[in-house]
């Protein structure tokens, strides 16, 4: 019995549930700068991010150790595979929510068209809860939540749409301003739902070892 | 038809030569073996049950699992290596081109001629590099002329000749440990076989012979058809096109234990995503 290996993995899972809860709390300050309810996130936020990338680093750096230690297979090699991915996705996802954040200044003005920043508020209440949905599956390892994720990124799809449409509406004096800032931010709350959605389908691929969920990934 | 003439014209794929094989033999990729519900006994224990399997031409077969599961028993079944243990029986059928390998009117020289082996430790005789390659072949009738050239063409194959051409009157005994285990297989060879069985044939070696010797394994499979033994799960994985995995059944009562076949798919499969729960236990090394 490889005990201590089996107990690596174990610790490697808990490892990466950690990091995704700190990429949560940037998710969720970010949810506070769009809702115009927080003030001076950037710096914290901006210091949990350095904290995110080094948490990849090192879990990455992990990984490699355990791939060329141990050479794992199977289900253990697929675990492992997969959580490289998932820490390049979370660390996106951390990337993304910090570029929204730094829009912060911008917000006032955003605000300003009730009708596109309603559809970013609905896209990041949405992202926030798709992502979440995607820690639970990652920490419970449950197919079910995995497959349901596949589906909430076409809801995100279709928020993008709406608001990409509303803004070749605009006009008036800062109507440039306006669009650069709503669609740096809803573009970035889009790519947020995908790299939820890939941790989803490797998810899915580690559960079920079908590469067919492989595919799911392809941006 | 004698059997050996049957075999003749079943190995050199050209079934109109044999009245008797109604279809013509399937070309390259298909089954070389086939296994089914093999037993083989010792005395009154059953040490491996129910076996079934097909062995295809010009692939890399390993056999995998925990010690004493019966891989080389299966292995040296092919070859009827068994028969050299008095107590030794097999159940079952196992049948190469469609010739039963156990038929009476089988002889095993002649099955072991077309079915070579390599075995776990270099056992190269105490004669000279060239007296060892040429063993085979000189037992056969081989014609002296002929020789040389069968001798060069062997060890070409075996990835050796290189190293030797200049020492062939040499003793083989003064060759490092990885140029005794091809100069062995470059001796299988030499007999012109059609498959060869490979015992562990680097748990004697280090990683550069390992290495010398899985090269050579892909460079010979498409010529021959290869069955190999291995505890080496990364070998396997490395290696084999097809990989078969065996594990010991205990009888709780009589504490008795029996080695079956689990599972037996493409390496790549087996590797990383494996139908049965025990396969996945022995390759990510929670069992055996």
């Amino acid at each position: 019995m490889r005990s201590n290996f089996t107990t690596e993995l174990e610790q490697l899972r808990l490892q990466v549930e950690v990091m995704a809860v700190r990429v949560d709390q940037n998710l969720e300050r970010m949810r506070m700068v769009i809702d115009r309810c927080g003030s001076e996130l950037v710096a914290v936020s901006l210091s949990a991010d350095d904290e995110i990338d080094a948490m990849n680093v090192s879990l990455t750096e992990r990984c490699y150790d355990l791939l060329r230690r141990e050479a794992p297979v199977a289900a253990d090699l697929r675990f492992v595979v997969s959580v490289l991915r998932v820490l390049s996705e979370l660390e996106r996802i951390g990337d993304l929510a910090l570029r929204v954040i730094k829009l912060d200044p911008e917000f006032d003005l955003l605000t300003t068209n009730p009708v596109t920043y309603g559809i970013l508020v609905d896209m990041a209440n949405h992202v926030v809860d798709q992502y979440r949905e995607a820690l639970r599956a990652w920490a419970t390892l449950d197919l079910g939540l995995a497959t349901d994720l596949a589906t909430k990124t076409r809801s995100m799809d279709l928020y993008y749409e709406r608001l990409t449409t509303e803004l070749v509406r605009l006009d008036g004096p800062n109507a440039v301003r306006l669009a650069m800032g709503t669609f740096a931010a809803g573009r970035s709350l889009e790519r947020i739902g995908d790299h939820a959605a890939i941790i989803g389908a490797r998810l899915r691929y580690l559960l079920t070892g079908d590469p067919e969920h492989l595919i799911a990934e392809v941006r | 038809m004698t059997i050996e003439s049957r075999l003749d014209a079943l190995a050199a794929n050209n079934p109109q030569d044999d009245p008797s094989v109604a279809e013509p033999l399937p070309p390259k990729g298909d089954v070389v073996f086939d296994v089914r519900d093999l037993s083989v006994y010792y005395g009154e224990f059953r040490a491996i049950r129910d076996v079934t399997m097909q062995i295809e031409r010009h692939h890399i077969t390993a056999f995998i699992g925990p010690s004493g599961c019966g891989k080389t028993t299966i292995l040296r079944c092919f070859n009827r290596m068994n028969d050299l243990i008095e107590s030794a029986r097999v159940e079952g059928s196992l049948t190469y081109h469609g010739v039963d390998l156990y038929d009476r009117a089988v002889n095993p020289a002649e099955v072991r001629r077309r079915i070579g082996m390599v075995f776990q430790k270099p056992n190269p005789f105490p004669k000279s590099i060239f007296d060892n390659v040429a063993y085979g072949p000189r037992l056969a009738g081989a014609k002296k002329t002929d020789l040389g050239d069968i001798v060069e063409r062997s060890l070409r194959r075996a990835a050796l000749w290189d190293e030797v051409k200049d020492r062939l009157k040499s003793s083989a005994m003064g060759m490092s440990g990885g140029q005794q285990q091809r100069l062995c297989i470059a001796r299988a060879l030499a007999t012109d076989p059609e498959v060869i069985l490979m015992d562990e044939p680097c748990s004697a070696l280090d990683p550069i012979a390992t290495g010398r010797i899985e090269d050579l394994m892909g460079e010979i499979k498409a010529e021959y058809t290869i069955v190999i033994v291995t505890h080496n799960m990364q070998q396997a994985a490395r290696v084999s096109d097809r990989c078969a995995f065996f594990t010991t059944e205990v009888n709780e009562r009589s504490d008795v234990r029996t080695g079956t076949l689990v599972e037996y798919d493409r390496t790549e499969k087996m590797f990383a995503n494996p139908s049965d729960e025990r396969t996945e236990s022995y390759v990510t090394g929670r069992f055996g």
